[in-house]
């Protein structure tokens, strides 16, 4: 069903951003449907993490149009708090609220942004944690847990506001490596259940297995977006043969 | 009446207590109104000031609000530094004298008292609390952003509980400075400890003596509320483990029963 219907959500137009008189990313354009999961691929410092904040306004972006839902967001009537709403975000170095448990994590914004009830919210957030695995966890505070567990607490807080799209900047990265597996399970299940999100990560084969989409940044701009297919199998562009090839060296 | 004097250092100490007891008693509770009522209301000014000097402005905040916001910020600058520039014994002789010179108004000695204090702690608590603020881990800003929380919001749920647990020691600390300082509050005549005490040595000239007594009185209230302060720092920290909520191991009748004496030691 949710292949039937692939409507843009999500447009992002000649996206530029500048920091001081450095130009970071350089005319990115893109565009997401419902239903996509898009990995996002380069080498440090290509602008990948600033792209994703742009996207949901962490950082402003210099010049171009975000559109969602057919609006662009940078109209400055639009009201961002409820667009993040709709556009959540998964950290690398998980920023839990150190100063609530696991569970008023996962509430925090049902009660505060969404003003559902306390008991409402206690559903929706037993919800989330129980689909991540942590819902034995709801009393420890995060200075307790484990990174993998800090992560899939996150995850479930970033669920709680159902958002249309998730953006996840290297989930793993912080993780040691026997860890990193729960969190991949964890997304891998939300992308079969049809979430949109947009990935970046440096873990070639959860892009090619889970994604849809494949998309291989370079200092500031897009150089390949296909199918986990047409990038990993046949890269166009000499710059992705390059940095695919570091990696199935690594690997 | 000679006769009765007493001789030796313990005499004369046993002989103030008795005689002037309840005035440098009275004059500690002044003391210790002024130094907590004082406090309270300075943290409270300190966290609205600190507060607003932390109010972010970004390209989208519009013009007008932009302009008031640098005015805003301005006078608070300007009352930090000034406050935290001057003593306080200059700053209350200027406020009590000063509202009657300039605004005409007779303000009591304790009112000026009560103002001073507050004022002057509010400056000190403004820089603590911004402070506090700002060494909150900015990622916990962005993240309560992200799942839509706005600036009010964010401050409100995840940034000032965690800076005001922080500054909690400060406050404590402000308190102690408060009991103690509060004592220049007697060049307005403000009948504080200090005050009484001066009245007392006053008329059998025995300064050592009454002065020690008063010593052993600010020693006394420093150092309860210092401890006082300790207990509730303690008790806000929390517990430091956690029960997992449905798990066997926890469960008193699974495999590892922890409502028996088995597991005790
Ligand atoms: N706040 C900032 N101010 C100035 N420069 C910045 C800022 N944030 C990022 N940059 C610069 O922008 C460039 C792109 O950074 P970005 O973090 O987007 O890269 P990345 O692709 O996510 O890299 P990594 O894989 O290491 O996370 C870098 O050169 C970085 O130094
Ligand atoms: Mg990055």
């Amino acid at each position: 069903m949710a292949t039937a219907k692939k409507q843009p959500i999500l447009e992002v137009k000649h996206l530029v951003k500048y920091f001081g008189e450095r130009e970071i990313l350089k005319d990115i354009d893109f565009t997401v449907e419902q239903g996509n999961v898009i990995s996002v691929i380069g080498a440090s410092g290509s602008g990948k993490s600033t792209m994703l904040r742009c996207i949901n306004l962490l950082e402003m972006p210099t010049s171009g149009e975000i559109v969602f839902e057919g609006k662009n967001i940078l109209d400055l009537s639009n009201n961002i708090a409820l667009y993040r709403t709709k556009v959540g975000m998964v950290f690398q170095s998980f920023n839990l609220f150190s100063n609530m448990t696991v569970l008023q994590n996962c509430m925090a914004s049902p009660v505060t942004v969404l003003k559902r009830k306390k008991e409402e919210a206690r559903q929706i957030a037993m919800k989330y944690l129980e689909k991540v695995g942590m819902e034995q966890y709801i009393n420890a505070r995060p200075d307790q847990l484990s990174g993998g567990q800090k992560q899939r607490v996150a995850i479930a807080r970033a669920l709680a506001i159902k958002p249309q799209i998730l953006l996840f900047d290297e989930p793993t990265s912080a993780l040691d490596p026997q860890m990193v597996g729960e969190v991949l399970g964890v997304m891998r299940e939300l992308a079969e259940e049809g979430l949109t999100m947009i990935i970046v990560t440096h873990e070639m084969a959860f892009a090619r297995d889970v994604s849809t989409r494949v998309i291989y940044m370079a200092d500031g701009v897009i150089v390949e977006d296909g199918t986990p297919q047409e990038v990993f199998g046949n890269p166009k562009n000499e710059k992705t043969k390059d940095f695919l090839a570091r990696f199935t060296q690594n690997a | 009446m000679a006769a009765d004097m007493p001789t030796t250092f313990f005499g004369w100490v046993v002989f103030i207590i008795n005689q002037y007891g309840s005035a440098l008693l009275q004059g500690a509770g002044v003391t210790l109104m002024l130094a907590i009522v004082g406090t309270l209301i300075g943290c409270i000014i300190g966290l609205l000031v600190g507060i607003v000097q932390t109010v972010p402005v970004t390209e989208r905040t519009n013009t007008g609000l932009k302009i008031l916001n640098k005015i805003v910020q301005f006078i608070f600058a300007a009352y930090v530094e000034i406050f935290r520039g001057t003593p306080m014994i200059v700053q209350a002789m200027v406020v009590y004298y000063g509202s009657m010179a300039v605004f005409d108004i007779d303000m009591s000695a304790m009112l000026a008292g009560f103002l001073v204090v507050s004022v002057n702690t509010g400056a000190y608590m403004a820089e603590t609390v911004r402070g506090g603020i700002i060494s909150i881990d900015k990622g916990q800003t962005e993240a309560a952003m992200a799942i839509g929380m706005n600036h009010f919001q964010t401050m409100y749920t995840v940034v000032l509980p965690q800076a005001l647990k922080n500054i909690m020691p400060q406050i404590g600390n402000n308190l102690i400075i408060n009991i103690k300082d509060t004592s220049v509050l007697n060049v307005i005549s403000v009948t504080e400890l200090y005050f009484a005490s001066k009245s007392a040595a006053g008329v059998y000239y025995r300064y050592f003596e009454v002065f020690f007594v008063t010593c052993v009185i600010y020693f006394i209230m420093t150092f309860a509320a210092s401890r006082l302060l300790r207990y509730f720092e303690k008790r806000m920290a929390g517990s430091a483990d956690y029960q997992l909520v449905g798990d066997p191991m926890a469960d008193p009748t699974g495999i590892f029963p922890n409502n028996t004496k088995m597991g005790g030691k």
